[in-house]
C-alpha cells in the first residue's frame, strides 16, 4: 500500500470523526441548554422526566445507546419502521443524545453557581424575568461552565472512534486496516497525533474563550 | 405625605413568624435608621416592602398604592409599577460580575428604555462623579474594593430615578476606612432629601443622619422615635441592653 493512498483514506476517515464531533457538540450544548431549563422548571413532570432522561443516558454504556439507536430502534412495535437510521445518523443520534444529558448537567452546574442576589438585584432593578435571564443569568452561567464544556468536548474527541462498532470507517477503523495491510505501525502514530491535536486546539480555543470572558 | 405606611403587617416562614404585627409610616424626606439584635427580622421588613419577600397578611402602601392589601397582592404589573418607585441596596453589593461599571448603571434604564442611551450614559457619568468614582467607569466590578463595590451598587440603583432607597446593612461587609466613604455617600443622598431606610449597625451613624431609629425586636417594633429620644433617653430596658452590646 502506498503512502500516497493511505494518506488519502485517512483524511477520509478523520473528515467523518470531524463530522460526527462537530454535529455532536453543536446540537448537543444547544439541546443541553434546552434540557437545562427543562430540568430546572417548576413544572414538576417535565422535571421530573428530564431528570429521568438524564439518569439514562449518564447510567447506561454510550456504546449501548449506539447500538440501541441503530439496532434496536427499528424493532420498536408501531414506530419502528419510522426509526430506521443510516449508520452515520443512527451514531449521530446517539452521540447527540448521549453528550445532550452531560451539557445540560453542567449547565445546572453552572446555574446552581449563581447567587441569589443576582436574581434579587435584576428584581429590584425591574428587570422581567425573560431579560435576568437572558442578560445576567445565561452570560454568567455559560462562563462558569466553560472549563467542564471544555472538558466533555475533549472526552468527546476520543469517544468518536466508538462509531466504527456500527460499520462506519473513521480514522480509527481506517487506521486500523492500514496497519494490518503494511504491517507497520506508524499509521497508529499518524493517528494518535492527529487526536492529540484535536484536543490540544480545543484545549487552546476554550483557554481564549475563557480569558475573553473572564470576570 | 407618606411615603410609606405599612399596618399590621405579618409574616412567617413556615412555622417560624418572623413579623408579628408591624404598623409604621415614612414621610417624604425621612431617613430612618432600622436598629434591632440579629434576627429580629430587620432584613426580612426591608425586603417585603420592595417584594422580594411576600407578606402574609396586612398592607404595604407605597406613594398611596397598596402594594400588598390586607394579604393580597395586585396583578404583577401593578406591582412591578410599585416596586420601580424603589430602589435597594444590598448588604453584598450584587454587581453584576460579567458587566462593567458602566454596563451595571445603564443596563437596566436600557431595557426600560426610560432614556436614549447617550442620556443614560451622562446620566451614569454624573451619578458616578456623584460617588466618586467617575475614574472606574469602564473597571470590572472584581478590581473595585468593597467601598467602591457598594457606591457602584448605590449609584446603579439612583439610575432608575427611585423616590425610596432601602438599605440592608450597606457596610457590614466592609472595614471601617471602607464604611466611612459609604456612608458619606450615603448622608450626601440625606441632604438631598432621599426618603431612606436603613438597616445598620452603625449606631454612631444611625444618631447622626437618621430622622428617626425604628427599633426592633422579635418580630415587634419596640420603639419608633427620634435618634434623641431612642438611644439618650430611653428607659426601655431591652433597648439599652442593646445599645450597651454594639458600643
Ligand atoms: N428565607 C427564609 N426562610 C426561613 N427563615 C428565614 C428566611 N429569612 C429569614 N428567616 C428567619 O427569619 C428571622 C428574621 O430574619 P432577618 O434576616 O429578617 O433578621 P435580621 O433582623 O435582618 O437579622 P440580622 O441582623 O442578622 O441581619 C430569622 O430567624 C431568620 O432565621
Ligand atoms: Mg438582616
Amino acid at each position: 500500500m502506498e503512502l500516497k493512498q493511505w494518506i488519502s483514506q485517512m483524511s477520509i476517515g478523520s473528515l467523518l470523526t470531524l463530522k460526527l464531533f462537530f454535529a455532536t457538540i453543536f446540537i448537543s450544548l444547544i439541546l443541553g441548554l434546552a434540557t437545562t431549563f427543562l430540568y430546572t422548571s417548576k413544572n414538576k413532570y417535565i422535571s421530573k422526566i428530564t431528570g429521568f432522561y438524564i439518569l439514562i443516558m449518564r447510567g447506561t454504556p454510550l456504546l449501548l445507546q449506539i447500538f440501541f439507536v441503530f439496532f434496536g430502534l427499528p424493532y420498536l412495535p408501531f414506530i419502528g419502521k419510522y426509526l430506521v437510521f443510516d449508520r452515520f445518523t443512527a451514531g449521530a443520534v446517539a452521540f447527540i443524545l448521549n453528550y445532550t444529558a452531560y451539557y445540560a448537567e453542567i449547565f445546572r452546574g453552572g446555574l446552581l453557581s449563581i447567587d441569589n442576589g443576582q436574581y434579587e438585584a435584576a428584581k429590584v432593578l425591574g428587570m422581567t424575568a425573560l431579560q435576568t435571564k437572558f442578560k445576567i443569568i445565561l452570560p454568567q452561567m455559560f462562563r462558569v461552565s466553560l472549563p467542564a464544556i471544555s472538558n466533555e468536548a475533549i472526552i468527546l474527541v476520543k469517544d468518536t472512534a466508538l462509531i466504527t462498532t456500527i460499520g462506519l470507517t473513521d480514522l480509527l477503523q481506517v487506521t486500523k486496516t492500514i496497519v494490518n495491510r503494511t504491517t507497520n505501525i506508524s499509521a497508529f502514530v499518524v493517528a494518535a497525533l492527529f487526536y492529540l491535536v484535536m484536543s490540544y486546539i480545543l484545549t487552546i480555543f476554550f483557554k481564549f474563550l475563557e480569558k475573553r470572558f473572564a470576570y | 405625605m407618606n411615603m410609606i405606611e405599612v399596618k399590621n403587617l405579618k409574616k412567617s416562614f413556615g412555622d417560624l413568624e418572623v413579623l408579628k404585627d408591624i404598623s409604621f409610616d415614612v414621610k417624604k424626606g425621612e431617613v430612618i435608621a432600622a436598629l434591632g439584635p440579629s434576627g429580629s427580622g430587620k432584613s426580612t421588613l426591608l425586603r417585603s416592602l420592595i417584594e422580594l419577600e411576600k407578606i402574609d397578611g396586612g398592607s404595604i402602601i407605597i406613594e398611596g398604592n397598596f402594594l400588598c392589601k390586607d394579604g393580597k397582592y395586585p396583578p404583577e404589573k401593578k406591582i412591578a409599577a410599585i416596586r420601580s418607585k424603589m430602589g435597594m441596596v444590598f448588604q453584598h453589593f450584587n454587581l453584576f460580575p460579567h458587566m462593567s461599571v458602566k454596563d451595571n448603571l445603564i443596563c437596566a434604564p436600557l431595557m426600560q428604555k426610560t432614556a436614549p442611551k447617550n442620556e443614560l450614559i451622562k446620566k451614569c457619568q454624573a451619578l458616578l462623579d456623584k460617588v466618586g468614582l467617575i475614574d472606574k467607569i469602564d473597571a470590572a466590578p472584581s478590581s473595585l474594593s468593597g467601598g467602591q463595590k457598594q457606591r457602584v451598587a448605590i449609584a446603579r440603583a439612583l439610575m432608575l430615578n427611585p423616590d425610596i432607597l432601602l438599605f440592608d446593612e450597606p457596610t457590614s461587609a466592609l472595614d471601617p476606612e471602607l464604611t466611612k466613604e459609604v456612608l458619606n455617600v450615603i448622608k450626601q443622598l440625606a441632604e438631598d432629601k432621599m426618603t431612606m431606610i436603613i438597616v445598620t449597625h452603625e449606631i454612631g451613624f444611625a444618631y447622626e443622619a437618621a430622622d428617626k431609629i425604628l427599633f426592633m425586636t422579635d418580630g415587634y417594633i419596640l420603639d419608633y422615635d427620634t435618634p434623641e429620644k431612642v438611644l439618650k433617653n430611653n428607659s426601655n430596658e431591652r433597648i439599652n441592653q442593646f445599645l450597651n452590646n454594639v458600643i
